[in-house]
């Protein structure tokens, strides 16, 4: 898919996909890959990012395998902008949508 | 590419980080490959899932300078001009861009930058001062003669409704410059980091 498209929006998913729960850096790059046919590693310079702007704050905790592993949890910016993103997006792929989809408008 | 190998690449092509951020980040790839082993993965396996260490590097640089210039919003031109020469865009040449947005700052949003401010502050002096008066009127009330005291407290009354009206005023004043700022910063970088 295009690098392009997916860059924009990576923030968003991110964010997004901690809403529910925390998680690690491995399973968020997993689960993301998985999904948008990204590289693992474009994952963690996200997450540096977002949290140095507040988003997120981090914290190990340790696993029965392997190594502690670094959480990352949605701080009360993070919720915000989340919600703002999220609606963001919605509007603006809703309206890319009218012009890709050849509808009218 | 092993994992030495994948570490090695990518704390060489973030050199130019401070050392404690490459160690960080390095710590964070050094987890996940971790946690990829011990689900039975290969180093190269990982490696190859984890993309081309140069380019992911890049993407920790390119967002370490957005940082560097979010630090610090006060010092628009010395700011603008450290991360422009980090960013100079390849293959465009922003010379003219640059000394254009150089010495516009210098000759012409300067001093309309000390008038405003000069403006503003006058304009809060004015407000404190009217509350001042306002307050030392009603205070002196009983030191003035029978006749004058109804004129006194109207003069009180009128001079902290007067204050408070254009304190008021003068408070969104200040709201609608520092946004205004905010944009002339942004339009600002972006000249100076992408050219007209």
């Amino acid at each position: 898919m295009n690098v392009q498209f997916k860059k924009g929006v990576l923030d968003l998913c991110v964010l997004s996909m901690l809403k529910g729960s925390d998680q690690y850096g491995y399973e968020l790059a997993n689960t993301l890959s998985e999904i948008i046919q990204i590289s693992d590693g474009t994952v963690y310079p996200i997450l540096r990012k977002l949290a140095t702007d507040g988003m997120v704050t981090t914290y190990l905790q340790e696993s029965q395998s392997g190594p502690p592993r670094k959480y990352y949890r949605l701080t009360g910016l993070g919720k915000k902008t989340l919600v703002s993103l999220q609606q963001e997006w919605l509007t603006f792929s809703k309206s890319v949508n009218q012009i890709v989809g050849g509808e009218s408008i | 590419m092993t994992r030495q190998e994948y570490l090695a690449e990518l704390r060489l092509s973030l050199r130019t980080l401070p050392a404690s951020d490459v160690t960080d980040i390095c710590g964070d790839f050094e987890e996940h490959f971790a946690i990829g082993l011990s689900q039975g993965k290969t180093e190269h396996e990982i490696s190859a899932e984890l993309g081309d260490p140069v380019s992911v590097a890049q993407t920790y640089l390119m967002s370490e300078e957005d940082v560097t210039v979010h630090a610090s919003p006060a010092a628009v031109n010395t700011q603008t001009a450290s991360t422009g020469t980090q960013t100079a865009a390849a293959g465009k040449d922003l010379t003219g861009a640059r000394l254009f947005v150089i010495l516009f700052n210098i000759f012409i949003t300067l001093s309309i930058a000390f008038t405003i401010f000069g403006v503003l502050i006058s304009f809060w002096i004015c407000s404190v001062s009217l509350l001042a008066g306002g307050i030392a009127a009603l205070a002196a009330l009983f030191t003035v003669s029978g006749g004058w005291q109804a004129v006194t407290v109207l003069a009180g009354i009128a001079m902290i409704s007067f204050s408070i009206v254009s304190g008021i005023v003068n408070y969104f004043l200040c709201k609608w410059t520092f946004i205004g700022c905010k944009s002339y910063i942004k339009w600002n970088k972006k000249i100076y980091n992408e050219g007209f």
